[in-house]
């Protein structure tokens, strides 16, 4: 019977598939993953050199008899496994087991074949000491494969004899033991490459986990602390009601609103938004919200107040920070608003008799933005039953699907359909319709409102 | 947002388009900060094309023009569309912005400095 390349190629393979596959089954193993962190010891050097040891000899009993009685084999490839995986001297250890073994069962080529096999162990534990323990990429496992045969085939050329016998054998198997040996080298290489890259992602994605976490963490805390910045709830003012939506987009938010008592009969309203979002924003928040507070006193002006907050704010305005901020002064036995607007979105008054819409403009620049500005200070009365609108652009500028903005219009709208409502019930009113509109799109920007509303007085 | 750049007698001409907000801010803030550091201080920023500008936007505009002003450089915005205005004049940013109707006048307002 003639057996061709063929043939002898596809039952090495066969068994070249059982060694893979064994060997995949090792990579699994905790023995595995200790020898690419590099823990050895004693014993898993030895558990290591039998098992390769024994692969080795699995390579020459799968080996393919050919008519001249010579043997092709992967008796190679287990060693050279060993070696560029475990260093030299698992490589060394797995050789002498299936080159000794190779050795006692004789033949015209049992020397040059079993030094092949040790060479292949301590080889591959040389390339192992000359990547310094990094694995070898495939192509470079493919290379040392078939350099390894080759020189297999060359020892036997030189050691066996006769010669021209063992030229024919080399001739007979040089070709299927190159492509056996270098296709085993090559799966079982991809295969630890894959393995290596996703142990680092796992260890990478789990660190990432927990800086996310860590993250988390902080990010609720300074929301907690940001919160305490904000005014729990609104104060009681004599004839007049208040409440205050305040909704960050995200945990932390550039937006705040403020009531402080300035004299026996008047509150200051604050209403401001911070330029930009998150982190830089809130700081920014944090840092404004105390400058204007500690600038607010009864024997000044509000638009002095505001000029002189700004000017601190001002200095310590990096990165283009700026806040928009809208000061009033309710006084509440005289009914009536003190304003000043620094580059706020104006609010609005609508008046209950007339049903006219007034816009709480003011010439104002942002704050942060020049040391010296000038505020104009304006004022406005205020009757029963009107309703003073202060917000944030985000609430305008929340936006639905199509990309349009739920605008001013829409929220004057929703505030004279709503009119008689209590004011609480008016802002649920307005958050909900500005969500309804949103179809719930994310929330993008953060939402502060704030509604006023003299009552009977 | 698109952000094109293209240099007309050492004044750059920096054209947006589309939304200039939060998310798209820190593209413009790279593409200033490396005109500033190749030392181009003569800006025109076109915002023919620009639909809407956020404060982030404004911040980073803000930002650049604190940084040419201490090289006596400056930024002058032309092609306001209605709405982008109105943000600016809201809030303020009229008072330190030159602003233009076209990119023409605008780099006239450059060499009558």
């Amino acid at each position: 019977m003639t057996v061709t390349v063929t043939d002898v190629l596809i039952e090495l393979f066969k068994t070249a598939c059982v060694v893979i596959a064994f060997t995949y089954v090792l990579t699994r193993t905790k023995l595995f993953t200790d020898v690419l962190d590099k823990r050895f010891t004693p014993v898993n050097r030895l558990i290591l050199i039998i098992l390769f040891g024994a692969l080795s000899i699995f390579g020459t009993y799968g080996g393919v008899k050919l008519p001249s009685d010579a043997i092709a084999n992967i008796r190679d490839l287990g060693p050279m496994i060993a070696g560029i995986t475990c260093g030299p001297l698992i490589g060394l250890g797995a050789g002498l087991i299936g080159g000794i073994h190779r050795y006692f069962m004789g033949g015209f080529v049992a020397v040059p074949c079993a030094l092949s096999t040790i060479i292949a162990g301590l080889l591959g534990g040389a390339i192992y000491r000359f990547k310094r323990g990094e694995f070898v990429a495939v192509w470079q496992a493919i290379l040392f494969a078939i350099f390894m045969e080759s020189l297999h085939m060359g020892l036997t050329l030189l050691i066996a004899r006769p010669y021209e016998e063992a030229l024919g054998t080399v001739k007979e198997v040089i070709l299927p033991m190159n492509v056996a040996n270098a296709l085993g080298m090559a799966i079982f290489a991809f295969i630890v490459r894959n393995l290596i890259t996703e142990r680092r992602t796992a260890v990478e994605r789990e660190s990432f986990r927990r800086e996310l976490e860590r993250t988390e963490y902080e990010m609720e805390t300074a929301r907690g602390i940001q919160q305490s910045f904000l005014p729990e709830s609104p104060p009681r003012i004599e004839g007049f009601e208040l409440a205050v939506l305040n909704l960050p987009a995200r945990q932390v938010g550039g937006d705040f609103y403020d009531f402080i008592p300035v004299s026996e009969n008047e509150w200051g309203i604050i209403i401001a938004d911070v330029s930009g979002k998150g982190v830089p924003a809130a700081l920014f928040m944090a840092l404004s919200r105390t400058l204007v507070r500690v600038n607010v006193a009864d024997n000044i002006t509000a638009s002095q107040a505001m000029q002189k907050a700004n000017r601190m704010i001002s200095q310590e305005a990096k990165m283009g920070m700026f806040v928009t901020l809208f000061y009033a002064v309710l006084d509440s036995e005289k009914r009536r608003l003190k304003y000043v607007n620094a580059g706020h979105n104006p609010p609005f008054v609508v008046k209950k008799s007339s049903g006219e819409v007034i816009l709480l403009r003011a010439s104002g620049i942002a704050m942060g933005v020049m040391d010296d500005v000038s505020l104009e200070e304006r004022e406005i009365k205020l009757d029963s039953d009107d309703i003073v609108v202060f917000y944030t652009d985000g609430i305008t500028e929340a936006i639905d699907r199509g990309n349009e903005q739920f605008g001013e219009a829409r929220l004057i709208e929703t505030i004279n359909q709503n009119a008689d409502l209590p004011v609480k019930d008016l802002i649920d009113r307005v958050k909900d319709d500005v969500f309804a509109f949103a179809q719930g799109q994310p929330q993008y920007d953060d939402f502060t409102l704030v509604i006023l509303k003299a009552t009977q007085g | 947002m698109e952000i094109l750049e293209k240099n007309i007698n050492n004044i750059d001409v920096v054209s947006l388009s589309g939304r200039l907000d939060a998310y798209s801010a820190g593209d413009l803030e790279k593409k200033l900060d490396s005109l500033f550091e190749a030392a181009h201080i003569q800006l025109i920023i076109n915002f023919e094309q620009l639909e809407y500008i956020s404060s982030s936007g404004l911040r980073v505009l803000l930002a650049a023009l604190k940084k040419v002003k201490r090289q006596h450089g400056d930024i002058k915005l032309a092609c306001l569309k209605p709405n982008v205005k109105e943000v600016f004049n809201i809030a303020g940013f009229t008072q330190i912005f030159n602003i233009f109707d076209t990119v023409e006048t605008a780099s006239k307002g450059f060499e009558n400095a």
